[in-house]
């Protein structure tokens, strides 16, 4: 008896680490399918491309989408006010932006109960911001280079790390607008900055990328930023 | 005839009797394991898997459970050596500060496996609450339940984290509450505020 258990334990054991070994794969394109027809998208097959491009990048939340899409199947709203709520972060992923802050913000909105087209619309704004920030990195000399690449330059950081910087400046932008604050604010919108990217430091952002970023940006380049957004 | 006699005489016999035998016994189990290895017969592979899965003599562990734990030894290595690829193409690809105690929070107690933290989310609710919850973007928006085990009022929850920045909320009987006077800021969303907390940094609640 006691060795059936021991036995029965140590394939308990193998079978455990060989599912969790399963488990770490990336989910499925397939696994997307389902969900999107539930809703239903106009043209699933456009989703499906931007999900797969995204599935590509090392820092996709895929799980984090796919649980947003069995949210929105089961979202009493009209079917196209739940896919308006998906267009940004489709475009997002097509334009080759991170988007977790966007997936994020539709939890979000989801959870406090916001009527869709309103959840649809602070969406759209973060995209347009994270569109507006990239541009503004890559003016200022800051790019992405795929992880395992040969950091050509100091101000060529790998993805994952510039996606962090891009989500972190165009939320604290996204956050002021939200709050009320005015697009001209130049010198408050990049004290925000500011106070975000310090705060990381060292936690998520590594302090030469943030001593990179604000030894660069102006005021003004974010009153840019912001202005497109609320435009 | 006296009990020390006899208890000599039998003392003296077994000793006499284990010294006469300890050079036969010599080396015996080396034989018998000799012996048994020449008469072991081959085994064909239908044989061998049946005699790898039996359990072994004297009911203790089963082979099978050995290969089990070996195979499980090796995923380990192998999930050890996954997660270690993994982390090198994923933010963030630099150390991590170390975590700092707050001092007015009993929380910031790091797992030293997962680098998570320990932070607590402390809500004083009335006295007739009948449920609070944390929804945050650590949660994906979903309730975590906090508890009140000694009914005073003061509801808990302590949520492992990894270091970064964190939105939430609570919610008392479904109702919003206000703005958490624990949080390092507070933002507004949808024309609500969030709390938002820093984890993994020092003197900032986490």
């Amino acid at each position: 008896m006691r060795r059936r258990v021991v036995a029965s334990l140590g394939l308990s054991l193998a079978t455990l680490l060989i599912i969790g070994l399963v488990g770490m794969a990336q989910i499925p394109l397939a696994e997307f399918e389902g969900p999107l027809h539930e809703i239903p998208v106009a043209n699933p097959d456009r989703y499906l491309r931007a999900i797969d491009i995204g599935l590509g990048q090392p820092d996709f939340p895929a799980e984090e989408l796919l649980r947003l899409l069995e949210r929105l199947v089961t979202h009493a709203a009209p079917s196209p006010e739940k896919e308006a709520v998906l267009l940004p972060i489709v475009a997002a992923l097509e334009e080759g932006l991170p988007i977790e802050g966007l997936v994020n913000k539709a939890f979000e909105g989801l959870a406090r109960r916001i009527p869709l087209p309103d959840v649809e619309h602070g969406l759209h704004q973060r995209f347009v911001l994270l569109g507006e920030v990239r541009d503004l990195l890559y003016s200022k000399g800051i790019f992405s280079v795929a992880p395992g690449a040969p950091q050509s330059s100091p101000s060529a950081i790998p993805t994952p790390r510039f996606n962090q910087l891009l989500i972190n400046i165009a939320d604290a932008i996204g956050d002021h607008l939200e709050g009320g604050g005015s697009p001209f604010d130049g010198h408050v919108l990049f004290q925000m900055v500011r106070e975000r990217l310090i705060m990381l430091e060292g936690v998520t952002l590594p302090p030469e990328d943030v001593e990179l970023v604000l030894e660069r940006l102006e005021p003004s380049d974010l009153t840019d930023a912001a202005l497109a957004a609320v435009s | 005839m006296p009990h020390d006699e006899l208890e000599r005489i039998l003392r003296d016999t077994l000793q006499r009797e284990v010294a006469e035998s300890a050079p036969r016994l010599e080396g015996l189990e080396e034989r018998i394991l000799s012996d048994l290895g020449e008469r072991r017969p081959r085994l064909g592979l239908v044989e061998w898997l049946g005699q790898l899965l039996a359990p072994t003599r004297g009911g203790r562990v089963g082979q099978f459970a050995i290969v089990g734990a070996t195979a499980a030894a090796f995923l380990l290595i192998g999930l050890f050596i996954s997660g270690d690829l993994l982390d090198r193409v994923s933010p963030p690809q630099f150390e991590l500060a170390p975590a700092v105690a707050s001092g007015a929070a009993p929380m910031a107690d790091e797992d030293s496996v997962s680098g998570d933290q320990q932070v607590l989310f402390v809500v004083p609710a009335p006295l007739n609450a009948k449920t609070v919850v944390v929804v945050g973007d650590f949660n994906h928006w979903e309730e975590t339940a906090l508890t009140d085990d000694d009914h005073d009022g003061i509801w808990t929850a302590t949520i492992p984290l990894a270091p970064g920045r964190y939105e939430y909320g609570f919610l008392i009987d479904g109702r919003w509450w206000g703005e958490d006077p624990r949080a390092d800021e507070h933002v507004q969303s949808f024309g609500e505020y969030s709390s938002v907390r820093y984890v993994g940094r020092g003197g900032d609640g986490a």
